[in-house]
């Protein structure tokens, strides 16, 4: 099968459930169903494998560290909260 | 922002659960021990919000003054961090001030499916091959953050909690107090969003 002539219809049901997929968040029917269509579907298959990378790149993107200025501004508006109004 | 009074509810304990309880007997010095713990992590989380450092240092001051606040009513009833975001995602959707980055549009899925694009693929391009380490720097480091941020912020919001921050898609939902399902259809657009921007990104860099 060709990404020409694939079942359109499955193609769509499959693509709006890739991020469950992902997450592991479908039942095994659905997974498989999703495997089966994903290796006769070039398209659907770019279209998971880039979706994957995508969120493997947004869970490793590196932090900022805190600059030092603020950090000490914070711990002074701590520091001169008026304890008594709240806790 | 208060956690709803339940005394069948079980408490949970998790690593800030001393932590707490110490600064609610009367020990409010402590709570600059309880800053210093989320600090970072909020730090980043209120830059992937607010767009530029002055306005993420505003909902950090604002989200902390907010947990000194409530503290007392936190009833365990979640997980500290989990209350935390919560009150931060309260105090950045407060701050609905209008952005020339970041419009609050409605993302369709039909934008993103590949029979709509003008070049239906025909093959798994590099950038999702090749090893992830080899892919990640500063750079791209810096390109998903500044297109996180063109992001409307209701599309943001879930993607930052769930694959920035961690949460899962019930914590999510919980923090942003939304149903599951709208946490799902959410994250599947944000995703969808910036894997097109990276598409881009990668293509015309020629990788």
């Amino acid at each position: 099968m060709t990404s020409a002539d694939h079942d359109h219809k499955h193609c769509l049901e499959m693509f709006q459930k890739l991020s469950e997929f992902i997450d592991g968040e479908l039942d095994h029917v659905s997974c498989a169903e999703i495997e089966k269509h994903a290796d006769n579907c070039v398209a659907c298959f770019t279209c998971l494998e880039t979706l994957k990378r995508t969120v493997a790149i947004c869970k490793n993107v590196k932090d900022q560290p805190v600059p030092q200025e603020f950090s000490r501004k914070l711990k002074e508006i701590i520091q001169n909260i008026p304890k008594t109004t709240s806790l | 922002m208060t956690a709803e009074k339940n005394p069948k509810h079980k408490k949970i304990k998790d690593k800030d659960f001393e932590l707490i309880q110490a600064i609610n007997s009367g020990q409010t010095d402590k709570f600059h021990d309880l800053v210093k713990r989320y600090e970072q992590s909020l730090y980043n989380f209120s830059l992937r919000m607010c767009r530029d450092h002055r306005d993420a240092e505003d909902m950090i001051q604002e989200t902390f003054l907010n947990v000194f606040r409530y503290l007392k009513g936190f009833r365990y009833e979640t997980k500290f961090k989990n209350w935390l975001y919560k009150v931060a995602a309260s105090t950045c959707i407060k701050k609905r001030r209008k952005s020339k980055f970041a419009p609050e549009k409605e993302l369709s899925l039909d934008d993103f499916h590949p029979e709509n694009q003008t070049d239906v693929p025909d093959h798994v391009p590099d950038w999702a091959l090749i090893p992830l380490d080899k892919l990640l720097n500063q750079e791209l480091s810096s390109t998903i953050n500044q297109e996180i941020l063109s992001l409307p912020k209701k599309y943001r919001l879930v993607i930052v909690l769930r694959d920035i921050e961690g949460f899962s898609t019930g914590e999510t939902a919980q923090i942003l107090s939304l149903s599951p399902s709208n946490v799902k259809v959410r994250l599947h657009r944000a995703r969808l969003y910036l894997r097109d921007k990276l598409k881009g990104y990668f293509e015309n860099d020629q990788r």
